[in-house]
């Protein structure tokens, strides 16, 4: 899921011809000010990150001219919402807002199907909304094929209670709406508020929107606004991780790497599978093991991707071991992952005898894995010890090396 | 018996000229498990080991007796490539392809719905029947016995890797295996737990399961569910992994497309508290699975 910056998806929204109120993008106080000036004086500031509840967070702020909007844009860069740093400034033409509706579409993954959410009761979260006026709300599954037609949406507002030119507005929005989450393959996208102006226009005051990483491909005016494995970080990806998701483009259909860092710890962490990474970094814990990073890999990787992730997982500050755990394989060549493992060792200039290194693969050609790393010193157990007597045996082996 | 795959499944291996397709139809072929046929558009009238290759499924179904239809193609032609499956008829679709569009998988399933078609996956190592010695997929690799041998236990992973480890675990028992479903790591699959184990309470070969479950979704609540209910009678031994996350800030992703909390659901610590209030039994370590099944007193191979 690569969620999009606000920015961005308003000039999505308002490519697409639906309406935004005007905004510039300020990196600086006196940006800020500047485009507060331009922009009419009445501002909103909301910080530039790629994360929902903005309000809550305290990331949006209100300014009447430039000296107050330079005011708030002081005290929101430089710090940080939700892990992530603040380093731009969305600035808004403030709206005249007689209204605040809700509409958020979301790709339903235990529905399978689109599922729209719309509501009278906009400006708040759709927790809130829900909790407290369930009566203002409506949760409308869609046929993936039929998508929203026009009259559904005018069914909807008018259930809700809206009518005349009012409803004939939100409908059409709500419909070109769902054209844009269709066209560019969103996962969300959620408009709060919606305003309605004292002209009885609708804009999208807030806007969120995630598109799916794995459609990108077909979307090449997405490229810029959406960046790779964001999804498996909650703050701005890392040096090292960018590192990996490099490792990994550079093979996009060969076998899978990557990459979370954790904020300490000192085990270098590889383990083979979705499922079995999670099991591991579970059971290691469990012994009193302190994961530096989080890495799974599998689907069959060329040698040079398993050797570009261990390098990498190697190269975090503090990492003073290396746990290679895998599943006994269905499709990885163990001989690969195993060269691959050897030739970063190497590289780092790691003598495994010395540092700490546990060893378990399993699975397709693990004989010769088994040869090539007893030939570089490398500890290594196959089937016969089970993934989490590895992970007790790293843990251990560490315990051996620095005591403690 | 077993489910989903029997010795009366005829498969046919879409994309099967790519790399990962042609070293798993050698392993398929090794194994016992007949080939029927492959589609490859623009490599009609070649052989992949021996595997007759038809640039359509429609050609293919022609010459050969097909029911079965194991899907590798690229992620951009996996929903044109399930489409055409359906349209000739074919009612188990196994997906391997993984980071398919997930739009694209929405209408997928969809269709294959519309049509009455099982859907494995997308992004599974496949199924195994060990006793008909048939497979659809890499799952077992090259040396299938290794992990893959006959017996009373199903098992139902969500990640393709562990469906291997948690069959070597069974063996490891003492046992063996009817049948093992890797149900893809994705959260929008065709076939999720829920409905294999029923399935298998319909399955007279099958008198225990075993489930490895992830974070996110709602696939072990709707079991637990299922149990509650008494949909699944038999003893079920569930493992769920990657309680770590819970710890971790909400929303990312660790492993799985699938493996996901948001909105404080899909944690793993509720997961196995249902589980375990439904009768289920839930093992605290993965290795547990082992002493909970030579529990049960099944039948030794």
């Amino acid at each position: 899921m690569g969620r999009m910056l606000e920015n961005h998806t308003k000039t999505l929204l308002y490519e697409n011809g639906l309406a935004v109120p005007q905004f510039k993008v300020a990196a600086s106080v006196d940006e800020v000010r500047q485009a507060a000036d331009e922009l009419g004086g009445k501002v909103v500031l909301k910080a530039l990150v790629p994360v929902g509840k903005k309000g809550k967070a305290g990331a949006v702020k209100f300014a009447d001219g430039a000296e107050e909007a330079g005011e708030a844009a002081a005290g929101l860069l430089g710090t940080t919402v939700r892990f992530f740093p603040v380093e731009k400034i969305l600035v808004e033409q403030k709206l005249e807002i007689e209204q605040e509706l809700f509409v958020s579409i979301t790709l339903d993954k235990m529905r399978r199907c689109p599922v729209v959410l719309a509501s009278t009761a906009g400006g708040m979260d759709v927790e809130e909304i829900a909790a407290q006026y369930p009566e203002k709300m409506r949760v409308i599954p869609l046929d993936p094929f039929e998508g929203l037609p026009e009259y559904k949406c005018r069914e909807i507002w008018t259930e809700l209670g809206l009518s005349g030119g009012l409803l004939r507005e939100a409908a059409s929005y709500l419909y070109r709406l769902y054209q844009v989450f269709a066209r560019y393959e969103a996962t969300v996208l959620e408009i709060n508020p919606l305003a309605v102006t004292p002209e009885g226009k609708v804009v999208a005051a807030g806007a969120l929107m995630a598109v799916d990483d794995a459609a990108v491909f077909r979307h090449p005016e997405l490229k810029d606004y959406v960046q790779l494995g964001s999804e498996r970080a909650w703050r701005p990806l890392t040096e090292l991780e960018k590192e990996v998701v490099a490792v990994n483009e550079a093979d996009p259909y060969r076998g899978t790497a990557r990459y979370t860092e954790m904020e300490d710890g000192d085990i270098g962490f590889m383990c083979g599978g979705g499922g079995g990474s999670l099991m591991v970094f579970d059971t290691l814990l469990s012994y009193g093991g302190r994961p530096a990073n989080y890495t799974e890999f599998g689907g069959n990787p060329p040698e040079r991707k398993v050797f570009g992730l261990v390098k990498t997982i190697l190269s975090k500050p503090g990492v003073k071991g290396l746990l290679v755990d895998a599943n006994i394989t269905n499709n990885t060549q163990v001989d690969l992952v195993a060269q691959g493992i050897v030739r970063a060792l190497k590289e780092k200039g790691i003598d495994p005898r010395k540092f700490p290194v546990v060893v378990r693969l399993a699975g397709v050609n693990d004989a010769e894995g088994r040869r090539i790393l007893a030939e570089a010193g490398v500890e290594y157990y196959g089937e016969e010890m089970s993934m989490s007597q590895a992970a007790r045996r790293m843990v251990e082996k560490m315990r051996e090396a620095y005591g403690g | 018996m077993g489910i989903l795959i029997d010795a009366g499944t005829r498969i046919l291996i879409q994309g099967i000229t790519g790399r990962e397709a042609s070293m798993v139809t050698r392993h398929m072929l090794d194994y016992g498990t007949p080939v029927a046929a492959g589609v490859t558009p623009g490599k009609g009238g070649t052989e992949v080991h021996g595997v007759p290759v038809y640039d359509t499924v429609r050609q293919a179904c022609r010459e050969h007796e097909i029911n079965a239809a194991l899907i590798y193609v690229p992620p951009a032609f996996v929903y044109d490539a399930v489409l055409e499956a359906v349209a000739n008829g074919i009612n188990l679709i196994v997906i391997i392809t993984e980071n398919i569009p997930q739009h694209d998988v929405m209408k997928l399933l969809a269709a294959t719905k519309k049509a009455g078609a099982r859907v494995i996956g997308p992004n599974t190592t496949g199924i195994i029947n060990p006793r008909a010695r048939m497979k659809m997929g890499a799952i077992g690799g090259d040396n299938v016995e290794r992990c893959f041998v006959p017996g009373c236990v199903g098992v139902i992973s969500r990640s393709g890797g562990m469906t291997a480890e948690t069959a070597h675990m069974v063996k490891r028992a003492g046992l063996g295996v009817s049948t093992a479903i890797a149900i893809g790591g994705d959260p929008m699959i065709g076939s999720p737990p829920r409905e294999l184990l029923e399935l298998f309470e319909q399955d007279p070969e099958t008198q225990a399961v075993v489930m490895f479950g992830e974070p996110g979704t709602t696939f072990e609540e709707d079991v637990a569910e299922l149990l509650a209910a008494k949909g699944f009678t038999k003893p079920l031994i569930a493992y769920i992994a990657g309680r770590f996350t819970e710890d971790m800030p909400e929303g990312t992703v660790f492993g799985h497309a699938g493996a996901i909390i948001e909105g404080g659901k899909g944690k793993p610590s509720t997961k196995m508290r249902l589980l375990r209030e439904a009768g289920a039994y839930v093992a605290e370590r993965y290795d547990d699975i082992v002493d909970y099944l030579k529990q049960l007193d099944l039948p030794q191979n």
